[in-house]
């Protein structure tokens, strides 16, 4: 049998979303394609939830 | 003197401290674990004495002594993307690069041990106890008869996850949720399993504490909202997050928790009730604090760059002012 607090689980979201920005290795930055710092676009940010406390990875369980 | 920062190239809430570090001028080297041993590189040597080590990233070296501080944000397994990974060469990674860390003079957010031993949410519960949080009513239990016990004495129950991690395989997801007063609690033997008196809750806290500031933030629960709908990280309430007051007990509280658990960077959960009472629930040790700051427009980024850099927050900013930052070495 399954262990109990499984009964409460779902299948878990698409947490791949397709980002307009790309690591800048030279800048140590995430970049958008005009050339913009992602960080510094909130509204951006925002929309794409990528800084939300579901939005960690497999390795990272601290939301 | 350098911050290092440990984490993966698409960690763009890293990027939010990047930029406040940058713009300070504060020397940066970014760096995932992950990448030992292709585009990250390490070497030291002890001999006479002494202790010399460098790091290299992406053109960039580093002399670990030249290290004013480590975050450790979202590091990936050490040399985990190599052609040919293995348990073993992680672990040699992981020890090579960890156990040199350790071994400089740098400040952390937050130190490797101390993060060990916060991500346990049952020493979470008893250390917030200590503190003097207000902490539900909780059992970890694998009895079934103790279950049904607690829940007959607290009928209105909750069950999460004891380490808040989700399965994998298959993924899927194990929110905070609410247990009927009617359940069968037989499978509770077959797992660790944690149950919770259920805060009836009128808003959300995240409470961000960066060294000895403070920042909270407070979603309303709104009146009509699904009584089932208890995680807030899964909840459909679309009311936004605003900046809230610390009540002074939390902050001591919270402070307390801080210091003894030697954390410089904590992501407090916390359940407000109907008289105001501010229920702790977990403190994240690397939790998230980039959608905070995007709804709320408090400066989390920049009071993480300014700890990382040493530059203390001044005194009675915020919330609260107090000692410094420079405890959680």
């Amino acid at each position: 049998m399954q262990p109990f607090a499984l009964n409460y689980a779902r299948p878990a979201a698409e947490l791949e979303v397709t980002t307009p920005y790309a690591y800048d290795s030279g800048l140590q930055l995430n970049v958008l394609l005009d050339g913009r710092i992602a960080a510094s676009d909130h509204a951006l940010l925002r929309e794409l939830g990528t800084t939300t406390s579901t939005a960690g990875s497999k390795t990272h369980f601290d939301d | 003197m350098t911050v290092l920062i440990l984490t993966s190239e698409e960690d763009v809430t890293a990027d939010m401290v990047v930029v406040h570090l940058n713009a300070s001028g504060v020397p940066v080297v970014r760096l995932d674990p992950a990448d030992l041993t292709g585009g990250v590189a390490l070497s030291g040597e002890y001999v006479h004495g002494a202790f010399r080590g460098h790091l290299w990233a992406s053109g960039r070296l580093v002399g670990m002594e030249g290290l004013r501080s480590v975050w450790v944000r979202r590091p990936g397994v050490p040399a985990s993307r190599v052609p040919e990974p293995s348990d073993w060469l992680s672990e040699e990674s992981s020890q090579a690069l960890y156990g040199m860390l350790r071994g400089t003079d740098a400040r952390w957010m937050n130190h490797p041990d101390a993060s060990h031993r916060a991500r346990h949410k049952p020493w979470q519960l008893r250390l917030a106890q200590r503190c003097g949080l207000p902490v539900p009513a909780t059992l970890i239990t694998t009895f079934p008869q103790a279950a049904r016990e607690f829940a007959a004495r607290f009928p209105d129950l909750v069950v999460k996850p004891v380490s808040g991690a989700h399965p994998q395989e298959p993924p899927r997801a194990v929110p905070t949720s609410r247990v009927a007063p009617d359940t069968d609690f037989t499978a509770v033997a077959f797992g660790p399993t944690l149950l919770q008196r259920r805060v009836a809750k009128r808003a959300d806290v995240r409470l961000t504490a960066v060294g000895e500031r403070l920042l909270a933030a407070r979603k309303v629960t709104p009146p009509d909202a699904d009584p089932d709908e208890v995680d807030v990280r899964f909840a459909s309430a679309a009311t936004p997050w605003t900046p809230v007051e610390v009540p002074p007990r939390v902050a001591e509280g919270v402070r307390d928790y801080l210091r003894q658990a030697e954390l410089a960077y904590g992501a407090f959960d916390f359940a407000e009730d109907a008289d105001g009472t501010w229920w702790f629930l977990e403190c994240n040790q690397s939790g998230q604090f980039g959608f905070v700051e995007v709804e709320t427009g408090q400066p989390i980024a920049r009071t993480i760059a300014e700890w990382l850099a040493g530059q203390e927050p001044e005194a009675g900013t915020a919330c609260g002012g107090g000692t410094s930052g420079a405890l959680y070495r």
